[in-house]
């Protein structure tokens, strides 16, 4: 469970205050999949960042899986990030210089995992977004699609508890766009909380919650039902 | 994980292969040409006989004039004279004792096939070749009732003994040196101190020499004297003149076994030269000087000032190379931040993340200090080559000075790498992502 209760996020340079959050209260429980929506410089991106501890808070509390994330150093925050949070960016953000095989590796390593462990989950996970015949591939040599699939696989590798994907399907043709929200519902429905950020409405509303980011506070909430979203778009 | 980042470093290194070669080379030019000085300073002050430096002594007198001191009083004379050498050898106060100088002469080997031979030659006293640990193929060193009875012996350098008696065991044989018919004694192993700490008055790198006779023939007039004289009263003419006057022409050595055996040396020669003054010599206030191999060779500062320079130039142009080396490691780091930054959101720790780069740097260091080694032998060949005959043996590069250059590479390209890598350790995340 995510727990964020009055987070203010507020980035200083030398004479101007920005506050990117502002007393941002919000629950996400076990299990569910939000949508954060949110015209640009909303704050969503703080917001998420914040989320998968990669951004510090200026004040308030936030705790995930019952861990206090103030009291966490930055080995501390490390190993979070690593057990429990799965990421999935606009650009997809795979090393280049790596194969698909060791692009999925990298967690698998800081996880310390065997070799033979690593090897179960690279080729399972690369199997399930279909690209287990590509392993030796560079990323260069594949489509978006096909690229945004790896970071998923990578994502899911170690199993987190909550994948994070900020504009997923920023970067895709509308059919790949579909494609990578499909598998995240799979993915939802496999137990794993997903939080989203996106520009994207129609995208948005396939989730069953969506929340509306405005001025660093959470505007509204919106409830739906995974059975209605899914009506509404057939 | 350290197998891990040696991976990722080779993929990173052959990735930016133009910067890292730039680094490598930076770094080998920088350790090339400081290992090249270092080398040179550390085999000319490298201890020759490092077993007993510490029991071998060289012996100084102040016989110099009153009136003109030897080194403006600061030292007395590097050699002692004739009549107190020898003084010495008879007082035999020593565990061994040993009076020497440079020689010359000519071998005319047996077989008129072969042309007469120019060799350098050592008069010593029996006891040089055990105090200074002399290797021996054939035979051994001559006694000390041959250094009395001034027995025509002789003891051969390997290279003359393969030249004369093609390698053979020659002793017993007699060898004709400087017409005077001299029998074989021994035959020594090759055998080339660095320095040529027994006697440094003429070079302290020239090569040992091709012959060893007795001290005692000098008198004789039967082995012709060479090296380095100094004379502060006009001695009168001929040979006993010569020797019975205030030049100063051989070496003595001494070989003392405890503190209390120098102590008691010392004792004896302050009480020499007290004695010595009742006969008019001696006249400046008492400087008798004891000092081990190390000693010696640092008071008579063996190190030349211009190699001392070159290597601190040297050490100056490896941290005008290793500065380089930080800016390119720094734009390399950087450049990295989105992968950093990634890295970081998939779970790697800042220390995770230093240990990486800091290996990268490392391996770096690694290809620089083996580049480096290479340049070292080129810069030492070229040394040899420009120097010539004193520098030579100086210039190679034994295992300890291999070991060295790696070291020293791998710990400057590491410290090299430590802003470099922090800063990119403390790249933000989110803002990397986010840029991508």
């Amino acid at each position: 469970m995510l727990v964020m209760n009055n987070i203010s996020k507020v980035f200083q340079t030398a004479d101007v205050q920005t506050h990117a959050l502002r007393d941002f209260n919000l629950t996400v429980n076990e299990g569910e999949f939000v949508s954060v929506t949110g015209p640009s410089g909303s704050g969503k991106t703080t917001f998420l960042n914040i989320a998968g501890l990669l951004e510090t808070y200026s004040s308030g509390e936030f705790t995930l899986d019952g861990e206090d994330i103030g009291k966490l150093n930055d080995t501390g925050r490390s190993r979070m990030r690593n057990h429990k949070i799965g990421f999935i960016f606009q650009s997809f953000n795979l090393i280049p210089d790596l194969n698909l095989y060791d692009n999925v590796d990298v967690p698998l390593r800081y996880r310390g995992f065997n070799a033979k462990e690593r090897k179960r989950r690279i080729e399972e996970n690369l199997a399930r977004v279909g690209l287990a015949s590509r392993m030796k591939h560079l990323p260069s040599q594949l489509s978006g699609g096909q690229q945004q699939r790896v970071a998923i696989a990578r994502a899911l590798a170690t199993d987190p508890r909550f994948l994070l994907a900020d504009e997923p399907t920023g970067n895709l043709d509308s059919e790949m766009a579909q494609g990578v929200m499909t598998l995240l519902e799979e993915i939802n429905q496999q137990g794993t909380t997903i939080i989203m950020v996106t520009h994207d409405a129609q995208l948005a509303q396939r989730s069953p919650r969506t929340i509306q980011v405005m001025d660093g506070r959470v505007s509204e909430l919106e409830l739906h039902l995974a059975t209605a979203n899914q009506q509404a778009i057939a | 994980m350290f197998s891990y980042y040696l991976r990722l470093a080779w993929i990173s290194i052959l990735r930016h292969w133009g910067l890292s070669l730039l680094m490598i080379c930076a770094i080998g030019l920088g350790i090339g040409a400081t290992m090249t000085t270092i080398t040179v300073n550390y085999l000319m002050s490298a201890n020759p006989i490092p077993h007993k430096s510490e029991q071998l002594f060289y012996v100084q007198l102040d016989s110099w004039d009153v009136n003109e001191p030897y080194d403006d009083g600061l030292n007395p004379p590097v050699q002692l004279t004739y009549t107190d050498s020898t003084n010495l050898m008879k007082a035999n106060k020593a565990f061994r004792q040993n009076v020497q100088a440079q020689a010359y002469g000519v071998i005319e080997p047996a077989d008129k096939d072969l042309l007469p031979i120019s060799v350098t030659a050592r008069a010593n006293s029996a006891d040089f070749f055990a105090m200074f640990d002399v290797p021996f193929i054939f035979g051994t060193a001559w006694s000390e009732q041959a250094d009395i009875g001034k027995e025509q012996v002789i003891v051969l350098s390997k290279k003359i003994n393969d030249q004369v008696f093609g390698g053979e065991n020659s002793v017993g044989r007699t060898i004709k040196f400087d017409n005077n018919i001299f029998k074989v004694m021994g035959v020594i192993d090759l055998w080339q101190p660095k320095p040529l700490f027994y006697d440094i008055s003429t070079g302290a790198f020239n090569e040992s020499e091709d012959v060893f006779v007795p001290f005692s023939l000098i008198a004789e007039e039967k082995i012709r004297r060479s090296g380095n004289t100094n004379c502060w009263k006009p001695s009168g003419d001929g040979m006993a003149a010569f020797l019975a006057g205030e030049c100063v022409w051989t070496q003595f050595w001494v070989e003392l076994n405890s503190e209390q055996e120098k102590q008691d040396y010392m004792t004896f020669l302050n009480a020499y030269v007290e004695e010595q003054k009742q006969y008019g010599r001696f006249e400046r206030p008492l400087d008798n000087r004891l000092s081990n191999v190390m000693q010696w060779l640092e008071q008579q500062e063996v190190v030349a000032d211009d190699a001392r320079m070159m290597m601190a130039m040297s050490l100056m142009f490896l941290t005008v190379c290793l500065l380089n080396t930080i800016g390119l490691l720094l734009a390399k780091f950087l450049g990295k931040a989105p992968e950093i930054g990634l890295r970081q959101a998939l779970g790697a720790s800042k220390a995770t993340l230093f240990s990486q780069y800091i290996i990268e740097s490392a391996c770096i260091g690694l290809a620089g200090g083996l580049l480096g080694l290479g340049l070292s032998f080129l810069g030492l060949i070229g040394i040899e080559n420009l120097y010539g005959e004193y520098m030579q043996g100086l210039a190679t590069l034994d295992l300890t000075m291999m070991v060295l250059a790696i070291v020293l590479a791998l710990v400057c390209t590491v410290l090299a790498g430590l802003y470099p890598t922090w800063r990119a350790c403390n790249i933000s995340p989110a803002q990397q992502l986010k840029s991508q």
